[in-house]
């Protein structure tokens, strides 16, 4: 193996600074809504004003008939249809364009297209829908009841899938003599990256070809889509994903507007944009979390865990998103539950109800974060129960690192890690001992401290065994990278995958470091473009770095192989001779650099051996872990708030994590990941959400009512690492990209309660707004004075 | 038609625009400055930030025809100024961007509070940032790298 040394510390571990820094400090980034063409018409959508409704009529102004397109002026369009083998799961198809009946506010209705966005705008005004108004249903419980009114017309429920287990608690009763019985709720979100979506799309005559830019992390599942909804051949569609700002989840779907940009291009004969506005962000697209938890938990006084049972309810909205459909989050939430802990029952049932809001896309964490709410808050009001430190309840039902691996009672195959380590060390670096203490003293300004953590084990880079079995659209097999030496002796890496803030272009240079020795400097990263790059399903599930990091390992051995034998050759020696160091096929006779390798493959073959290999200095190779049911990243947060009970204002005044992603390849990445993660968790905990009235309204359509975190609420994060390799990949290296975003609502939502046990008050519902720690305060007040009476 | 003329990064420009017109969209569609993004378009997030007449303002929610006779400096205007230098260098060193969609308005609203205040503190730097939103970095890096800036300025 020719794995060479790294050249001056910049491969797996170093904090080598990003190479994609320079144009965005430079303002000289590309994003797709950058792109202008001569000739270029831009869209705007006429959208459903109600939540619920027939269409009756579409009228187009007088004079504007041919700017204005309804989803019959575009025959051949077909549906977007998300498959899901997942056994019960209805089927539904998501039009691009409203076809006879609209299931949310927001949906697209028309389409009008003009030299710019503000004509555009101004003709989707005069465009008039009249609407046969139904009753619409908004809240996922309400949903359930058998005289909601149904979504979909052709179901006979409101429930699109289900998941049940049933165990028996019997084996448990005698010894789980304390109960803990809560419901819990997160709230729907919008995911927000600052870059939202946007499509430039233009036929290319010469190549008889699609050629769509899109904000996309997944540029290979959108051509796939694009050919299937279009009714094009796969060769006649090619995606290409600029920078882009942002996806946490909502960029790794297909949506409307791409099919319809699609199709437009090639109708009118034009290039078409369209760039996604905030309030359509907000209101249409991106919604995501929305679970509900009525949650059990069966334990001892001394605080072992026994059993743990469950109903959750997920709001998937109206439609089924392509191509991980709306099935996925109450597949998590049903397998990701139990978290580290490993306990003797487990019962759950899951259902996922559909909406007149919009479809739930699956955000950072995907399920996750809701379950780690309700599991977390679960064992801090255990932890009140029996009067125990909360801390030494997870460490005691953690699974011990020397179980690994281990078959969790949910069927996750944990790999590697020393949990309960990871909060013996978050507990030491908040200082909690420090903050009980503190906590005796009473303020002046009337607020009062709570201390509180929240641990998870993620799942990251499973592959195709666990996707397959939900038979959706996109199982991913084993990723690809190409590897290419320039005639110069730089070196060219493309991947299936796409980066957009992860810093790929930087981390996956290390990794050709590690192997080749090669600078990261003479490395470029090509990635997000179906036309130059390995198939790939893209950049989702903490995957990249574990699936395309392990390919172009895989790939740059191989050609390592091929540079031995040419050096070899040159130096006059032996293959077994040479090896690869420091970006140089060295021997004992000297040495033969990258750039002589490439000069005489391509400009003098006269003087490559006979024995070279046929395949050159260009290698493609593919990598899957084995097994492939994913490396197993985890973390504990914990965090001291101040709340102030008259006004019920939460601050975060200090927060530690202590994260194991396996392998780090980049610290600073891994970090600034980590980070940014956890500030989207402030934002679920405390601040985000999108409401809707009974009618379906959406109550957050601009940053005004939306509110994301800031500067002012996110504190300086303190961090420390472990480094448990998972022994099933390369390397040893686990995803990380989500799972910042995971335990923080717990955390802080058990600082509170901590805070506000001297009450006896307890808040059980994302954000915790001001509104909602009052009426918590209130809450608890009027029930002691209900008993006092 | 509104009749414009305006400096843009030192270049003396006149253009007819709609009174409608933003400045953000005549600086970015007209203009082809596209280093200036956009992420509301209502005034929120400030993506947008540009300087005008050596101040930050949100071009989104500044009518082009207003900047008529003023002086706009937008992100590619910025090469021969030192403390954009330096912070440009901090941000890169401190991580301060992963997508890099803030990151030019970030970078304007950091240069006006890294020459307006040398004395802030982090409580301070915080504040003056909280009108530019960064769904990417928990702005971590973005504050360790002002105060680097604000650290080396005082030296
Ligand atoms: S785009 Fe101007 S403030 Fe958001
Ligand atoms: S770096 Fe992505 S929004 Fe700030």
């Amino acid at each position: 193996m020719a794995d060479g040394g790294s050249v001056d510390g910049k491969g797996i571990g170093a904090r080598v600074l990003r190479k994609e820094d320079a144009r965005h400090l430079a303002g000289k980034g590309k994003f797709t809504s950058d792109f202008k063409r001569p000739g270029q018409k831009e869209m705007a959508f006429v959208r459903a004003s109600v939540a619920h409704a027939h269409i009756k009529s579409i009228v187009k102004p007088a004079g504007y008939e041919h700017a204005i397109f309804t989803s019959e002026d575009l025959p051949g369009l077909k549906p977007m249809r998300a498959l899901s083998k997942l056994p019960g799961y209805k089927l539904s198809d998501y039009p691009a364009l409203a076809a006879g009946k609209v299931r949310f506010a927001g949906e697209p209705v028309a389409v009008c297209v003009a030299d710019s966005r503000a004509d555009a705008e101004d003709i989707a005004q005069m465009v008039e829908v009249e609407y046969d108004i139904l009753p619409a249903v908004t809240d996922m419980l309400a949903a359930k009841k058998p005289d909601a009114p149904l979504v979909h017309d052709e179901w006979e429920d409101n429930i699109v899938f289900e998941t049940f287990s049933d165990d028996d608690f019997q084996k448990i009763a005698d010894e789980a003599t304390v109960v803990i019985r809560r419901e819990y709720r997160m709230n729907r979100q919008a995911m927000n990256p600052m870059e939202g979506k946007a499509v430039f799309a233009e036929w290319d005559d010469r190549q008889d070809q699609l050629m769509m830019w899109t904000s996309t992390q997944v540029p290979h599942l959108i051509r796939n889509g694009l050919a299937e909804f279009l009714d094009l051949e796969q060769r006649q569609v090619r995606v290409i994903a600029p920078d882009v700002g942002g996806g946490f989840g909502c960029k790794a779907l297909l949506q409307p507007e791409e099919l319809v940009a699609g199709y437009l291009t090639r109708k009118l004969e034009c290039p078409i944009r369209w760039i996604e506005d905030r309030r359509e962000h907000l209101v249409t697209g991106a919604n995501c979390r929305e679970h509900h938890y009525q949650i059990t938990l069966h334990a001892t006084p001394d605080g072992r865990m026994l059993g743990l049972d469950c109903d959750v309810t997920v709001d998937a909205g109206a439609y089924s998103v392509y191509p991980f459909t709306n099935g996925l989050e109450g597949a998590m939430a049903h397998g990701n539950l139990p978290g580290p802990y490993n306990f003797k029952a487990y019962k759950c049932r899951t259902q996922t109800t559909v909406t007149n809001k919009p479809g739930l896309m699956p955000y950072r964490g995907v399920a996750r974060p809701g379950v780690c709410f309700a599991m977390e808050m679960t064992i801090d009001a255990l932890a009140r129960e029996i009067g125990m430190e909360a801390h030494e309840i997870r460490m005691k039902n953690m699974v011990p690192e020397s179980a690994m691996p281990f078959m969790s009672i949910a069927k996750k195959h944990f790999d590697s890690g020393n949990y309960a380590k990871s909060v013996e060390m978050a507990v030491d670096m908040i200082g909690l001992e420090k903050v009980r203490a503190s906590q005796g003293v009473p303020t002046d300004d009337g607020r009062i401290i709570g201390v509180g953590m929240g641990s998870y084990v993620e799942q990251t880079a499973h592959g195709t065994s666990v996707f397959s079995s939900w038979g959706v659209a996109m199982v991913p097999g084993y990723e690809q990278a190409t590897v290419r030496l320039t005639p110069d002796g730089g070196l060219e890496l493309r991947i299936g995958v796409q980066s957009h803030g992860q810093g790929m272009e930087t981390s996956m240079a290390q990794m050709a470091c590690e192997v080749l020795g090669i600078d990261p400097d003479n490395v470029m990263v090509t990635h997000g473009d179906t036309g130059l790059t390995p198939y790939s399903t893209g950049t989702y599930a903490s995957r990249s770095m574990v699936m395309a990091g392990g390919a172009t390992a895989r790939a740059c051995r191989v050609l390592a192989e091929r540079m031995e034998i040419i050096g070899a050759h040159l130096m006059q020696c032996e293959r077994t001779e040479v090896s690869i160091a420091g970006g140089k096929v060295v021997s004992g006779k000297g040495e033969v650099s990258f750039a002589e390798i490439g000069r005489v493959w391509y400009l003098n073959p006269d003087e490559l051996p006979e024995d070279v290999d046929q395949g050159g200095v260009e290698v493609t190779m593919g990598y899957r872990p084995e097994p492939d049911s994913g490396a197993f990243t985890y973390a504990s947060h914990a965090c001291k708030i101040s709340l102030d009970v008259e006004t019920g204002k939460v601050k975060v005044l200090d927060y530690v994590i202590v994260e194991d992603c396996g392998t780090i390849v980049n610290p600073m990445i891994v970090e600034g990941q980590t980070f940014g993660g956890a500030t989207q968790g402030i934002g679920t905990a405390l601040l985000e959400e999108s409401l809707y009235d009974e009618m379906g309204n959406p109550g957050a359509s601009t940053f005004a009512d939306y509110m994301m975190p800031s500067a002012t609420d996110a504190p300086m994060y303190r961090v420390d690492h472990m480094e448990s390799p998972s022994p099933f990949t390369e390397y040893g290296i686990k995803g990380m990209g989500e799972g910042g975003t995971i335990p923080t609502p717990a955390a802080i939502g058990n600082a509170i309660n901590d805070a506000l046990k001297q009450i006896g008050a307890e808040v059980m519902e994302t954000p915790f707004t001001p509104r909602r720690v009052r009426a918590a305060i209130e809450a608890a007040r009027d029930r002691k004075e209900g008993e006092a009476a | 038609m509104t009749e414009l003329s305006i400096n843009i990064n030192g270049e003396h420009i006149k253009a007819d625009v709609e009174p409608r017109l933003s400045l953000a969209d005549f600086i970015r569609d007209r203009q082809r400055l596209t280093g200036t993004h956009l992420g509301c378009e209502h005034g929120v997030c400030g993506a947008c930030t540009v300087l005008m007449n050596g101040e930050p303002v949100r071009s989104c929610i500044t009518f082009a025809a207003v900047a008529d006779g003023s002086e706009i400096t937008t992100i590619e205007g910025f090469d021969q100024d030192e403390p954009m230098a330096q912070l440009r260098q901090a941000f890169h060193e401190n991580h301060a961007l992963q997508c890099g969609y803030c990151t030019p308005g970030m970078l304007v609203a950091a240069r006006d509070i890294v020459t307006r205040l040398p004395d802030a503190d982090e409580d301070r730097v915080r504040l003056e940032l909280a009108g530019n939103l960064c769904r990417c970095t928990g702005y971590v890096g973005i504050v360790k790298a002002i105060l680097s800036v604000l650290e080396q300025r005082r030296i």
